[in-house]
């Protein structure tokens, strides 16, 4: 057996219009938890019907578990623990009917993970799916990946709508997965929360996968943005520092290596600076940084 | 072949729209076996009189002298085909149409079931509420033109008649249902199976009112549901009935087929 879980070649889908994804290669193995990063629209979604088998590639090969995607879903779909992205359930059942019925379908006549995972995520599941929040819905969705404690989770997207103290829980729950030996696909538009939990990370851009790295590579920077009393201020600070972007009497810098920041201080507090704001790099910029812009 | 927890879950949460639709032939069905009192009738037969065409198109031109014939002539030539067909269009969309458009099939195809299991589960549960229509329509009348005309419905030609019901409706339930796997779209799943059954029950009507529109009674499946040859016994008409059951299975089947392989971006 290879520890291959995930496996991909040259898979495309083309939409039309530039949708879709093309020539897609990934390899993931057993016991990794693998970030799929990218803005809406990248072709994260995409990806992982063709994984779950949902639809069929144009071109190219999907495996998982060893076996290919579409013609042997079911068997996969046995070992497999899949959250979608677009969550919809059946709105007139409770969430507690809703999560027997995918417990039943799957043969899973044991529900105290159900129910442990139901505590865990401090859920309610005694009320109509259709009266329920987003966030709940999506604890409901949750539940249903992670009962069966299988082999592979797939997961879309896993903590929109949940509030920051859900979304520990759920981090917690992932590296507990991962330290079970489950491998993880979990696929985000936000940086912070694969960076917490995933070894590698594969940034997927206009249906291309732009790059794959280890989660440490893929550090970001800090943005710093003085802005000054004048634009002749922000001119003379600007073209002292390298890499600096000025806009009127605003000038962002971008911060890679912690050591930098106390020399630019030192450098910007012969100006008369008005305010200073720091942020994290977006993924774009990330992006960008690490690719040097080229579209 | 069968998801026995969708199964289960399906029937329990659709069984609902079947008794509303019991409930409305029972409405039907007691005002026009009522209406088989000579008294009562000659004021129908009185209007059907007055307006020919109006009732040939409804398929209620022939009131006959028997209780068969009566209840043939004005419950199996259009009211019983008209209320089972939105019946069938209901639990379509509740039973694949909504559960692709909205999403929700994402969590039955990443069970481990296979497409085939998940689309014959819902297949059979449309077969088997449509099956228990019929056989509470059959049970119902003759329930009721017992009690109120004991000896007046021959049973045997008239269980014949929901043999050839049950096919037609099967028919119109396997167009539905193929139509809700080949389309993806809401609008054309549920349209085009729709829209093909109110047509050929349009046809029907119009072929009805006059001999010079007979020849579009060629146009539609319909006229291979021909209720006074089943209830006569004739053989032909027996055949057609046999044709519509095969043609249902074929339009099941194809459904099936195609729904297996389709791509479904859920």
């Amino acid at each position: 057996m290879s520890d291959r879980v995930i496996a991909a070649r040259g898979l495309t889908k083309d939409y039309g219009g530039g949708k879709g994804i093309f020539g897609l290669d990934l390899a993931v193995n057993k016991g990794e938890v693998f970030g799929f990063l990218g803005p809406n629209g990248a072709g994260k979604t995409t990806t992982i019907r063709l994984l779950m088998g949902f639809t069929r590639p144009d071109k190219g090969s999907a495996e998982l578990l060893g076996l290919p995607c579409f013609q042997q879903a079911p068997a996969i779909h046995r070992r497999v623990g899949y959250l979608p992205g677009e969550l919809a359930l059946m709105d007139d059942m409770t969430g507690r009917e809703f999560i027997r019925l995918m417990a039943d379908m799957r043969g899973l006549k044991d529900l105290g993970r159900a129910r442990e995972l139901t505590e865990r995520f401090q859920l309610d599941d005694r009320g109509k799916i259709r009266k329920m929040s987003k966030g709940t819905k999506q604890k409901v969705g949750l539940v249903c990946a992670f009962m069966a404690a299988p082999e592979l989770l797939i997961l879309d997207e896993p903590t929109s709508g949940l509030d920051p103290l859900m979304q520990n829980v759920f981090i917690d729950l992932l590296l507990e997965e991962k330290a079970r030996g489950a491998t993880v696909l979990l696929s985000s538009h936000l940086f912070e929360e694969v960076e917490r939990t995933c070894d590698r990370i594969a940034i997927l851009r206009a249906g291309k996968l732009a790059a794959v790295e280890t989660a440490g590579t893929l550090r970001r920077g800090k943005v710093l943005r003085f802005s000054f009393a004048s634009v002749d201020d922000a001119g003379a600070f600007a073209a002292r520092v390298p890499g600096a972007r000025r806009d009127r009497e605003r000038v962002d810098v971008t911060l890679t290596e912690p050591g930098e920041l106390s020399a630019l201080l030192g450098l910007a507090a012969a100006y008369p600076v008005a305010d200073l704001e720091a942020r994290n790099q977006s993924l774009e910029e990330l992006f960008l940084h690490f690719y040097g812009g080229d579209k | 072949m069968l998801c026995w927890p969708l199964f289960q879950r399906e029937m329990r949460a659709n069984c609902k729209v079947m008794l509303i639709f019991c409930g409305v032939f029972t409405l039907y069905g007691a005002v026009i076996i009522s209406m088989f009192d000579p008294k009562l009738g000659d004021a129908l037969n009185a209007m059907a009189a007055s307006m020919p065409e109006l009732f040939a198109a409804f398929g209620m031109s022939n009131p006959g002298a028997t209780m068969l014939e009566f209840l043939v002539n004005y419950l199996y030539g259009f009211l019983f085909l008209v209320f089972p067909v939105v019946m069938i269009l209901i639990l379509v969309n509740r039973l694949i149409v909504r559960y692709v458009d909205r999403g929700a099939m994402a969590w039955l195809l990443a069970s481990p079931h296979s497409r085939r299991t998940l689309a014959l589960t819902q297949g059979k549960t449309l077969g088997l509420l449509v099956l228990m229509l019929t056989v509470y329509a059959t049970v119902m009348c003759l329930a009721l033109s017992q009690l109120m005309f004991p000896g007046a419905l021959e049973t045997g030609p008239f269980l014949q008649v929901n043999v050839g019901l049950l096919g037609m409706l099967l028919f119109f339930e396997g167009l539905c249902f193929a139509s809700a796997c080949v389309f993806t779209e809401s609008r054309f799943s549920l349209g085009v199976g729709g829209g093909l059954c109110a047509a050929f029950l349009l046809i029907r009507m119009l072929g009805q009112v006059s001999e010079k529109l007979d020849f579009l009674r060629w146009l539609t499946p319909t006229s291979l549901f021909d209720a006074y040859g089943i209830a006569a016994g004739d053989p032909g008409a027996l055949a057609q009935t046999g044709l519509l059951y095969l043609g249902a299975a074929a339009l099941f089947l194809a459904g099936i087929w195609r729904f297996s392989r389709k791509d479904l971006c859920l």
